[in-house]
């Protein structure tokens, strides 16, 4: 018997794994109830019950850069984001309503040489300025960099976002991957839903943080309001389990939800839930996160994967030439 | 002509090329929306961008041989932990899984066909009418000055329906020649097929080509005896001739060929009703037309050099010839009347004559002589009312075949023999007035069902089986076009399906299916070969690269089953009034008006049958003008000399096989 074996048979819950998830931005303040005196648990109905929308659409963005060039140490980026709202028909198959991309080059164009740096601005309109002083160090400029695609990725997310409640029908709702918070207008549109799959910013503690993170699965939590995002705008917000921990890790099939602030959103929390929890189905599988990434954000992602530029795609285990055979 | 601008239609889908599933020159992989028209065996084009991205540069068309569906589903077990285990939960998920509808297709033709190129990725579409004849090169043959296009069906996909043309001088000779049509049995599609083609023949075959004539053995039923009926055909199968530029009306000219029964008078088939049996003409042959075709008729088993060497002598030197037999009578033998005459004549002077001390007669051993008598005169035992003991024979017009004509023999009721018999000699015949121009047409299909039968691949090698062969390998140079077919096409002898150029497949069995023959065809092909249904074909033809489906529609004729149920045969009538109906049906000049029946019955009340017959088969030679003059004419002379020598026996009796006679 192994250790952890005995541990398992003194009480405590089979684990696996032991990736965190990377935090989310922006500084996470103590959450307040609105839902009740303390965080509680609150049972879904059956998956084959709920109440899915007629009218649904999702949004979803993906990003991609790649060092392309170098100017001594001055590393060149080429980087494209873009976003995409896919709108479900009655026969469950989603159509693009939205689309827009962005292809740009990020680099310190201050401390390229000159006959470099005027090359660059020949051949290139889109330049997204990064800060200088991080060239000299390789590795802290490349997270520079990443911060900088993933801005201008959510900002435009957050463009897509506001032209498509604008335009969502009467009975039509949107689902978002990631915070609802970004958009004041987003974040208060009657029938938006932000899906959050990482969970860096704890939001809770102590025996709500605890009720919250072994929630069983086909259960919720009580809703708490939250300020995310850099706009700093009030949500409301709950966890939802989709698969069951036990046996995998804290934060297997965990999703956290977010709605506007308001009333309704507390009396529709556990419908809005259940609809959430039916979403589970078709699996999102080959994607790792599968157990909390709802099957249609991960076709969005794929139609815009099919869409990027392919150079830009990641890079594989070995940088030798690869082939399918 | 390449078409310079874009199509007009939209695209259906897109060809798609990857490492594992390149493009080749002969294939190319594309998909097309969950929703889509087209099917296996559709023809589709595919459209390159000109250079510069405007125009068009290769066009590629390509026929659908695969298909695949799958979704993006990474496991089988993800479904199944989606739903819990529980089917009853997958089966509506809020969201459809991707999914993709991806094809495989099998180049037809590429434009410009030179260099030959890998298929380019572009845009695909349905083909149209233009599209079909350019893809199956029907262009060149449909479009010339002189066109040699022969309608085989509609290529229909898509919702369009577009005709599809054999070539004439590869279907019908000279650049290749030869159809062979496979199916199984009981759905009257081979048959079917080949009465339609026929029809399509006649009504294209192009006048510089000369004439046409088409003979059909019928050796099944009723199956090709009401060619001359109009049948029940549909609107959409009028539609379809309509559309195929094909009469959709009955063959204006059948002629019918049926031996005799047994007792010399009735027809032996079933075509016999009283409306119709008028036009069945006798097919009876006497001991000149069998003897050349003695090898057929004898096993080879126990037909050995010697007795060879002997119906050659037989052959050369007595039939048709004044002939002593060295005992002092003379023959001149014309019938097996007269052969087995001449047989007792020198086996009576053997004994007598020579007293019983030789046992030979012109270096023939007198058992050789005794067995090939026997061999000789059972034929006419065996194939009675085919094979006439005495009398003229009966046959086709062998210098007198009329253009865009059937000539349909019907051998169905006719023992095995008989079958190879005729076939043989009739085959025989045509390519001997073939070779000398004296045939009446320039070429003439011959159908012939159930190869399996008379072109096994397997089996000794038969006479019959050698004549096909001969067909198959030297027929297209003499305008002898062989039509054949069979159930299991692997079974008939390569040699006879490899050399038609044109090959013709109907619903198909799938144990047939998994033969090496058709190791070509995809898996998706053989589904769909084995469960085509009536009225569909998959057609290979030498300008197609592709095997191609094709809608006919039914043969404007009426089918045997249901011809026999409009038309029941009529019981076999007593002796007198079957000759007084054969009389009546030969009389030219008064057409039969002036016969009456009475007036026959007296005529040969009391007469012997044998000179009855004898004296309608020389009316039937002669075709008088008054032929009921004729025959009393024909019936007192042929009578008179012969009551003066009594005959030893009124016919030729027939051979006990288990006599004591070793041979």
């Amino acid at each position: 018997m192994t250790w952890w074996q005995a541990l398992i048979d003194g009480g405590a819950v089979p684990g696996r794994g032991g990736k965190s998830d990377e935090p989310e931005g922006g500084a996470a303040d103590p959450a307040d109830l609105v839902e009740g005196a303390e965080l509680q648990a609150h049972p879904l109905v059956d998956r084959s019950a709920a109440q899915i929308p007629a009218e649904v659409s999702f949004l979803n963005g993906i990003e991609r850069w790649s060092v392309v060039a170098y100017d001594g140490v001055v590393q060149i980026v080429s980087a494209y984001v873009a976003a995409a709202v896919r709108r479900r028909d009655t026969e469950g198959v989603l159509h693009t309503t939205f689309e827009r991309s962005r292809s740009f080059v990020v680099a310190p164009v201050e401390r390229m040489t000159p006959p470099l740096r005027q090359v660059l601005e020949q051949s290139v309109t889109d330049i997204e300025p990064i800060d200088g002083e991080l060239v000299g160090q390789p590795a802290r400029y490349l997270e520079k960099v990443e911060s900088t695609v993933r801005r201008v990725r959510a900002h435009l997310e957050r463009e897509l976002a506001e032209a498509c409640t604008n335009g969502l029908g009467a009975e039509e709702w949107l689902i978002l991957d990631g915070l609802l918070s970004r958009s004041p207008a987003v974040a208060r549109h009657p029938r938006a839903l932000g899906v959050i799959k990482s969970h860096g910013a704890q939001f809770l503690e102590g025996r709500g943080l605890e009720r919250a993170l072994t929630l069983p699965a086909g259960n919720r939590t009580s809703v708490f309001a939250v300020r995310g995002g850099h706009t700093r705008t009030e949500v409301y917000s709950w966890y939802v389990r989709l698969w069951p921990w036990e046996g995998n890790d804290l934060l297997y099939g965990l999703l956290r939800v977010e709605g506007r602030a308001h009333p309704d959103t507390v009396a529709r929390a556990s419908e809005l839930s259940g609809w959430l929890w039916a979403e589970r189905a078709p699996l999102a599988t080959p994607a790792t996160r599968w157990d909390r990434l709802l099957y249609p954000l991960h076709q969005v992602e794929e139609y815009l994967k099919a869409l990027a530029p392919r150079d830009l795609q990641l890079h594989r285990a070995s940088r030798l030439p690869r082939t399918g055979t | 002509m390449i078409a310079t601008a874009r199509s007009d239609a939209a695209p259906i889908g897109r060809v798609v090329a990857t490492e594992l599933k390149p493009s080749t020159p002969h294939q190319f992989h594309f998909w097309t929306a969950t929703d889509t028209s087209i099917g296996i065996g559709a023809i589709v084009k595919v459209e390159e961008l000109g250079a510069g991205g405007s125009g068009i540069g290769r066009i590629v068309y390509g026929v659908v041989t695969e298909g695949f569906a799958y979704s993006d589903l990474a496991t089988p077990l993800h479904d199944v932990v989606g739903a819990e285990g529980d089917p009853t939960r997958a089966v509506h998920p809020p969201t459809a899984r991707q999914q993709i509808r991806y094809w495989t297709a099998a180049v037809l033709r590429q434009m410009p066909e030179e260099p030959l190129q890998p298929v380019p990725l572009g845009q695909v579409f349905v083909a149209g009418d233009a599209d079909v004849a350019q893809a199956l090169r029907m262009d060149a043959y449909l479009y010339s000055a002189t066109p040699t296009a022969i309608p085989i069906g509609l290529y229909t996909s898509a919702g369009l329906e577009a005709p599809v043309y054999l070539d004439a001088d590869f279907l019908i000779g000279p650049e290749a020649a030869h159809l062979n049509i496979s199916g199984v049995s009981g759905l009257a599609t081979k048959t079917s097929a080949v009465e339609f083609l026929l029809a399509s023949i006649f009504a294209h075959f192009p006048a510089h080509k000369g004439r046409v004539a088409a003979l059909c053995f019928n050796v099944k039923g009723p199956d090709l005896c009401f060619l001359d009926q109009p049948g029940n055909l549909s609107d959409e199968d009028r539609r379809r001739y309509e559309r195929l530029a094909v009469p959709s009306t009955p063959f204006e000219r059948v002629r019918l060929y049926a031996p005799l029964k047994a007792d010399g008078v009735n027809l032996n088939t079933l075509r016999t009703h009283p409306d119709l049996v008028g036009a069945v003409e006798p097919l009876t042959w006497g001991l000149q037309e069998v003897v050349d075709y003695a090898e057929v008729l004898l096993n080879r088993d126990d037909i050995d050099a010697k007795a060879d060497a002997f119906i050659d002598f037989l052959r050369d030197r007595v039939l048709g010839r004044t002939f002593d037999d060295g005992f002092g009578t003379t023959h001149r033998v014309q019938t097996f009347a007269d052969l087995d005459r001449l047989f007792r004549s020198i086996f009576d002077g053997l004994e007598i004559t020579a007293g019983g001390r030789s046992d030979s007669w012109r270096t023939h051993h007198i058992a050789t002589m005794r067995k090939v008598r026997n061999r000789l005169l059972n034929i006419s035992t065996r194939c009675k009312g085919l094979v006439t003991d005495d009398g003229p024979s009966s046959d086709l017009p062998w210098e007198e075949f009329e253009d865009r004509t059937v000539y349909v023999i019907d051998i169905a009721n006719v023992d095995p023999l008989g079958q190879d018999l005729v076939f043989a000699r009739v085959v025989s015949k045509l390519r001997e007035q073939l070779e000398r121009r004296e045939l009446g047409v320039d070429a003439v299909v011959v159908f012939v069902d159930e190869l399996n039968k008379y072109a096994p691949g397997d089996g000794p090698e038969t006479y019959v089986k050698k004549m096909l062969l001969d067909i198959s390998e030297r027929g297209r140079y003499l305008g002898l076009v062989l039509f054949g077919a069979e159930q299991f096409r692997s079974q008939v002898h390569r040699r006879v399906v490899g050399n038609a150029g044109t090959q013709v497949f109907g619903r198909m069995d799938m144990d047939e299916l998994a033969t090496p023959g058709y190791q070509v065809l995809t898996p998706a092909t053989k589904s769909k070969l084995a469960t085509l249904p009536i009225g569909e074909l998959m057609v290979r033809h030498p300008h197609f690269t592709q095997p191609i489906f094709v809608r006919f529609p039914k043969p404007p004729v009426l089918r045997g089953r249901d011809g026999v149920e409009r038309f029941p045969p009529a019981m076999d009538v007593p002796f007198d009034d079957a000759v007084v109906r054969q009389l009546v049906r030969l009389d030219q000049g008064g057409r039969g008006g002036r016969i009456r029946p009475n007036q026959v019955k007296d005529l040969i009340a009391d007469r012997d049958q044998d000179d009855v017959r004898r004296a309608l088969a020389a009316v039937r030679h002669t075709r008088p003008e008054d032929a009921l003059a004729y025959f009393r004419k024909v019936l007192g002379a042929r009578i008179a000399p012969e009551a003066a020598v009594p005959r030893e026996r009124h016919a030729v009796p027939p051979l006990n096989p288990i006599s004591e006679e070793p041979y």
